[in-house]
């Protein structure tokens, strides 16, 4: 029978602390770009010039079909020699942070994408007529009526797609950015207790992820309400 | 004021609406009538561009709607429209809902706007609701916003499309009460409406249609006394007798 052995753990705090500093950069930043690169490719998919109508199709289907891992993988290969060369840093910086948020951003857009387009059609076309009527142009009659109820509509969503792009930062492993769980698995391998590294940091996914979609869940019951 | 040359749209080979001619002078209180599927309701939206239309010509105020050229959301901004299903916006407060627009397309200063507004809300009765959310109203006071909504903006004109059709029966008057003081006014309006009662007591002309066509345009005394088509006069008999 296995003995475990936890010990290894309070002394490691600061290195997981800062692997988990990663994590939570990585997801925010992807989240907020998501949205936003999601929102325009939303629009574009929606729009009647076909060419843009086109190209958004063709991100979101190319991006959805293929794994997260191998985009990552991608990006960590390409990236960085594109940024070094853009930015005329010297060769051998270490960009795989920069890479891996490029990768997870451009990759969740698409999801999000999905998700707002959902959200622009789940209002009634009569708000866009009447604001239309009113003499607002495209451009503000999204901006300032679609756009905000479609969020507050899709908001859990969101908020879901958000804590599943959480669980998928521990991708990053493949290119040994030590996030919260490379720096667990370091850890672990480094003392001979993978075991224990790895269920403490299962245990830790599984208390922020368990409690964020809680809070979503009580904001909707919150919304039905309303 | 609106002029209406030849009108003709189809969606596919469905014809909806087929060389629709009239004329909307200053101070005229038009009602459009007709069964479901006429075509009355595409017809008054082709009068903003909400809808679009294949063939034919329309003016308002001296500008043709049908130009690619002319500028849509300005044309629109001096024609104001009530829907049948309010449309107010969910999100913003009854006061917001009036000074969006005022504020956004007009370029109205926020105090400017929301004097309007007060004003407006007023006028139709409902000054205590301007803190509350459409949803918090009744249809006929949600209806009643949405008249001051698009009168916040000065229009030269305005379109009703069944301003009364969504509402419960005790809801219609309070609606019909606040455009018979509007028409009486003064105010240029295309109602299209079954409200018979209302075009009696305010109409100046009354048209029907039927199939994507126009078949009576007559004042309406002509109109109720002695409609000329059969079709009109069935329409009639059915919606009066009862």
């Amino acid at each position: 029978m296995h003995e475990f052995d936890w010990s290894s753990i309070p002394g490691a705090w600061p290195f997981l602390w800062d692997g988990m500093v990663i994590s939570l950069q990585i997801t925010i930043t992807a989240i907020l770009v998501g949205i936003v690169w999601g929102t325009l490719l939303a629009l574009m998919r929606l729009s009647s010039i076909k060419p843009l109508a086109w190209f958004a199709a063709a991100y979101v289907n190319l991006f959805r079909a293929v794994p997260l891992v191998m985009v990552l993988l991608w990006f960590f290969l390409i990236v960085p020699t594109l940024l070094e060369s853009l930015l005329g840093l010297p060769r051998g910086s270490d960009v795989r942070l920069a890479s891996a948020i490029t990768g997870f951003a451009l990759f969740e857009a698409a999801y999000y994408s999905e998700i707002i387009r959902a959200g622009i059609q789940s209002v009634s076309k009569g708000q866009m007529a009447a604001a239309s009527a009113l003499g607002m142009t495209y451009g503000q009659s999204m901006r300032l009526v679609v756009l905000p109820q479609a969020f507050r509509n899709m908001i859990p969503l969101l908020l879901t797609q958000g804590i599943i792009l959480f669980q998928d930062t521990s991708l990053v492993y493949v290119s040994a950015l030590a996030d919260f769980f490379g720096a667990a698995y370091k850890v672990g391998d480094r003392d001979g207790r993978l075991v224990e590294l790895l269920l403490f940091a299962g245990a830790v996914y599984f208390v922020i992820c368990f409690s964020a979609s809680r809070i979503v869940r009580h904001y909707q019951n919150k919304m039905k309400v309303a | 004021m609106i002029s209406m040359n030849k009108v003709s749209k189809h969606y596919g080979s469905f014809q909806v609406l087929s060389d629709c001619s009239t004329q909307v002078e200053k101070g005229e209180v038009i009602v459009v009538c007709g069964p479901s599927g006429s075509g009355k309701s595409t017809l008054i939206k082709c009068v903003n561009g909400l809808e679009p239309f294949q063939s034919g010509e329309i003016i308002v105020n001296g500008v043709s709607v049908g130009d690619p050229k002319t500028d849509l959301a300005k044309l629109r901004s001096t024609v104001g429209m009530v829907f049948q299903n309010f449309e107010l916006f969910p999100h913003m407060r009854i006061v917001e809902n009036l000074c969006i627009a005022q504020v956004k397309v007009l370029g109205r200063s926020p105090d400017e706007a929301r004097a309007k507004a007060s004003s407006l809300l007023e006028r139709v009765g409902l000054s205590e609701q301007a803190g509350k959310y459409p949803g918090q109203l009744s249809g006929g006071q949600q209806q009643r916003v949405a008249i001051a909504r698009a009168l916040a903006m000065d229009p030269i004109c305005m379109l009703f499309d069944e301003p009364t059709s969504a509402l419960d029966p005790e809801m219609v008057n309070e609606v019909l009460d606040v455009m018979t003081e509007l028409a009486q006014e003064g105010m240029t309006m295309m109602c299209v409406t079954h409200e018979m009662g209302f075009a009696k007591r305010v109409a100046t002309r009354v048209i029907f249609m039927d199939q994507g066509r126009i078949v009576e345009d007559d004042s309406k005394d002509a109109f109720f006394e002695a409609a000329r088509s059969e079709r009109a006069q069935q329409f009639l008999a059915k919606i009066l007798h009862h």
